[in-house]
């Protein structure tokens, strides 16, 4: 009886479900703290921000919003972002969408007791909200500083409901600065702990474990580590805006996130037809997949460009790695084409910065990558005042500076245990290093252990992938000195460097923007003091039943509201 | 019999107790990587925090989790030796909260830690007790026709000792790969326990879909435990077919399969029951290669994922359940033992 299940071809469960892998659980539906990208695919389907990212153009489009901010520098010290919420936007409870509700969302990510650290330490830039006396759905973002990406960045977050978490208004008797300035006064308040109750009892509580939304979206099941489900609101808000914008459209009638940790399980199951969608397909399991007769008929393949990209960085505390002629000469051992070649399948681009070489504005195309030429490494260190001696039993490189102790060149480098793409870098860089006289220990580490000890320092050379987006061009917390104990693991900071990054965030125009982050490109290359290798592909793999993919380099790499199953495909 | 069962009960809560405590304080001495792990990640470009801001934030998370406070009754000052703490400290807290049975709360998701084990559990339990029951069941026949060395003694212990070598992931892929691959035989699903549209099937489907999605995973299991029960049990048949007892019982004229299930196996059983008394807090910790692999969840993934997280209470709570499975695995195979050897009885 089980083989007759099994042998018989299990059909899709329901044309209007799509099935997608996700290979972790979202943990957490809690808008103000959302732990990774699932539970943030998830959220961004039972809510939507005011500004969206439009996979069909790459660019930021207005959703909640009626349309762009605007942008007015109103001194040296403050911007002010304008926005006009959609007349049409509504909560499920039938309520309008209004400014009310997003001076409230702000006050929660500052109200004490909630686990919003992630959201204060993300937004603590803007100071004040203003809200239009004759329309209530418009409002202005008081921001610290200039910055033409605050435009970007206040548009990025959920709005809530007042009415439903805070049906007394209790966060009303309160203004923006109470919560920013008055935090251990205003905790004690009996208002303030019934929302914050309500608000906790909400995202922990197993029946319902989410917020209300204004998303075209309703979370029909969560089961933890198996799957969830989600449902298209029969009556959307947003079905009324016509012609239907991008970023609000919602094909899906039912979508279902397979949680499949393993990828060989999760190929499979693509294969099988138990998932339809299977996105940021590792390496080794896509070339597989295509070389497969069986697979070709009934799926079809995708790649394209992300922004995540791939970074050896130098402890530039460390003696040794302090002078950029070292870290240069030990950039050079990095064979970025080859490891492209070697784990990625040739797909991805090499770099000469942190700016994808897609983004034509402000990618520095004047220089280029910096190549692998070990023997030209060796040069450079003889430049920088390396002799080849000999290091206890071995040849090596050593010099003794003016003042200070004699210095070997030896370099242990961490990377997250497990990673095959940084092990296959760590090898490469080991050999390069080795066939100059350089000895690399390498140390794979366990992910929490390796997050402390960037943070402590305690390593010469790290791998890891940083995460961009074409919208922000933000290096204050990887390279610029207030990133030091924060994400700038490398330590580097100098007057000049710091200088050029505040103004490329300050920057009021795009095409000054643009300038300054040549400038600054070029900069990082000479310093070095990270050297970006190569920006990563994105594949997807789906079924050929499944249009719509819009396979693009925004994570999570495809967008999933213009997904529709078609159940005659094209025969290959 | 019961006071000595009682005595055995006491050191087992006591010992229970004090591993809780030591896993509590060890790991509760270093939280950076938890608060570090809880904040936004400082590889993606898209964060606006500085290093001030990520410390502020970091001790807003220590203060809402009540990890500001000092660890235990006793604390160092720096260099200038110890000092007293009193009762307000984490491990009173969270040492009175077990004693009402509240084992706390995720950091990671706010949930209760007694909820999210417990549901953890009911998936694993079905996996593991099943696997292991197969497995003490094809142990208890195979080993008992080994020992009578049958034509394929040799062969049988062969591939034995070849499945007792491979790793658990190993043996998990190759079925895997074998049977629920469309290019080889998809006999079974590849993963999880049923699908998300399965609810609206009836209660009978349901359950046939439950188990042949069990399949799979629970012939990972067996397959990998089975050699172990199997080889140890039939070393031990071997042996005591040699003792004066089984001679005498074969010159008696009874079968090699009689002498086995009537003389021998009740005095070959001895090691393997400390083998199955060990098998008990492997069915509470879960199989995290065969969940993986499988993508089933359970009581593996959940540790792991709450190590990998530094979600302490979850983790101090699993090591607190697992722990309590071994010391009662401890009891169980003393009282067997008791039950399956007179002579230990006496003595004791």
């Amino acid at each position: 009886m089980l083989l007759t299940f099994g042998c018989s071809k299990r059909k899709h469960s329901s044309d209007a479900t799509i099935r997608i892998r996700w290979a972790h659980d979202p943990e957490t539906l809690d808008p103000l703290s959302l732990h990774n990208q699932a539970a943030l695919d998830a959220y961004n389907l039972l809510n939507i921000s005011l500004l969206q990212a439009d996979a069909s153009t790459q660019t930021l489009a207005p959703a909640l919003a009626e349309a762009l901010p605007s942008v007015q520098f109103l001194n040296d010290s403050i911007t002010a972002i304008g926005y006009r919420i959609r007349s049409v936007a509504a909560w499920d409870s039938g309520q309008p969408v209004l400014a009310s509700d997003v001076d409230f969302t702000l006050k929660l990510m500052l109200c004490p007791g909630l686990p919003n650290e992630v959201a204060q330490s993300q937004y603590h830039f803007i100071r004040a909200l203003q809200v239009a006396a004759n329309d209530p759905r418009r409002f202005s973002f008081l921001c610290r500083g200039r910055s033409i990406e605050y435009a970007h960045t206040t548009g990025d977050f959920f709005i809530l409901p007042e009415a439903e978490l805070d049906p007394h208004g209790s966060l009303r008797h309160f203004d923006l600065a109470d919560f920013q300035y008055r935090r251990a006064e205003i905790a004690t308040d009996s208002g303030i702990q019934t929302v914050v109750r309500h608000y906790l009892a909400a995202i922990t509580s197993q029946a319902t474990r989410q917020l209300p939304g204004c998303g075209a979206y309703q979370l029909v099941k969560w089961e933890k580590d198996r799957y969830i489900t989600f449902h298209r609101k029969s009556h959307w808000w947003a079905d009324q805006v016509r012609p239907t914008p991008f970023v609000l459209q919602a094909r899906p009638q039912q979508l279902t996130y397979a949680i499949i940790p393993d990828a060989a399980t999760a190929t499979l199951a693509l294969q099988r037809g138990e998932i339809d969608l299977y996105p940021r397909v590792p390496a080794h399991e896509f070339s597989r997949l295509r070389a497969s007769s069986t697979a070709a008929k009934t799926l079809r393949f995708y790649t394209s460009d992300s922004h995540d990209v791939a970074t050896a960085g130098f402890n530039t505390r460390h003696p040794i790695l302090a002078d950029a002629q070292t870290r240069r000469a030990l950039s050079q051992c990095f064979d970025a084409a080859g490891l492209l070649r070697a784990t990625q399948l040739g797909q991805g681009q090499p770099t000469v910065g942190l700016i994808s070489p897609n983004d034509h504005l402000n990618y520095n195309d004047s220089i280029a990558p910096l190549p692998f030429v070990p023997k030209s490494a060796a040069a450079l260190l003889r430049q920088a005042g390396w002799r080849p001696s000999r290091m206890g039993e071995v040849m090596g490189w050593t010099r003794t500076p003016v003042r200070g102790p004699r210095q070997e060149l030896r370099l242990a480098l961490r990377y997250r245990a497990g990673d095959e793409l940084f092990a296959t870098v760590a090898l490469q860089f080991q050999a390069a290093a080795a066939s100059i006289d350089v000895p690399v220990q390498l140390l794979p580490t366990e992910s929490g252990a390796f997050s402390q000890a960037l943070q402590t320092g305690d390593f010469d050379v790290y791998l890891r992938t940083l995460g961009g987006n074409p919208f922000m061009f933000n290096f204050i917390p990887i390279l610029h000195t207030a990133g030091i104990g924060a994400g700038n693991a490398s330590g580097y900071s100098t007057p000049a460097s710091d200088q050029l990054i505040e103004a490329i965030a300050a920057a009021d125009s795009k095409i000054r923007r643009a300038q300054l982050l040549r400038r600054f490109q070029a900069m990082m290359q000479d310093q070095s003091p990270m050297a970006p290798l190569f920006f990563l592909p994105n594949r997807v793999a789906a079924s050929r039943n499944l249009t719509g993919i819009h396979v693009n380099s925004l994570k999570p790499g495809y967008s999933v509201m213009t997904l529709a199953w078609d159940s005659a495909p094209q025969v290959p | 019999m019961v006071r000595s069962a009682l005595w055995h009960l006491f050191r087992t809560g006591l010992a229970v107790w004090v591993l809780a405590s030591v896993v509590f304080l060890l790991s509760y001495r270093s939280l950076n990587a938890t608060t570090e792990l809880v904040l936004p990640d400082t590889t993606d470009l898209a964060t606006t925090t500085t290093a001030v801001a990520r410390r502020a934030a970091q001790q807003a998370i220590r203060q809402r989790l009540g990890l500001d406070l000092p660890l235990f009754y006793i604390g160092r000052n720096d260099g200038n030796g110890w000092h007293w703490n009193g009762q307000h400290n984490q491990y009173h807290r969270w040492a009175g909260r077990l004693l009402h049975g509240d084992l706390g709360t995720s950091f990671r998701t706010g949930q209760a830690v007694s909820s999210q084990l417990g549901t953890a559990l009911a998936y694993t339990l079905p996996l593991t007790g099943t696997a292991a029951v197969l497995a003490v069941l094809g142990a208890l026949g195979l080993a008992q026709r080994l020992a009578t060395r049958p034509w394929w003694h040799r062969a049988g212990r062969g591939i034995l000792l070849g499945l007792h070598a491979l790793p658990l992931f190993v043996v998990a892929l190759a079925l895997l790969l074998l049977l629920a691959n469309p290019e080889m035989l998809a006999w079974f699903p590849t993963y999880g326990l049923d699908d998300a549209a399965d609810e609206q099937l009836d209660a009978t489907t349901q359950f046939v879909r439950y188990i042949w999605h069990l399949v799979l995973p629970v012939a990972a299991l067996t397959l990998s435990a089975l050699p172990d029960f199997t080889l140890q049990l039939e070393a031990a048949l071997t042996q005591e077919l040699r003792a004066g007892y089984a001679i005498t019982a074969r010159a008696k004229g009874l079968s090699e399969q009689g002498i086995i299930r009537n003389h021998v196996l009740r005095n070959a059983l001895l090691p393997t029951l400390t083998q199955v008394a060990q098998l008990l807090p492997a069915l509470v910790a879960g199989a995290v290669v065969v969940e993986v692999v499988f993508a089933l969840p359970g009581m593996g993934r959940l540790l792991a994922e709450a190590a990998a997280n530094r979600d302490f209470p979850i983790l101090v709570g699993g090591v607190l359940l697992t722990g309590l499975a071994r010391l009662l695995a401890l009891l169980l195979a003393d009282l067997l033992y008791l039950w399956a050897d007179p002579r230990i009885r006496w003595q004791s």
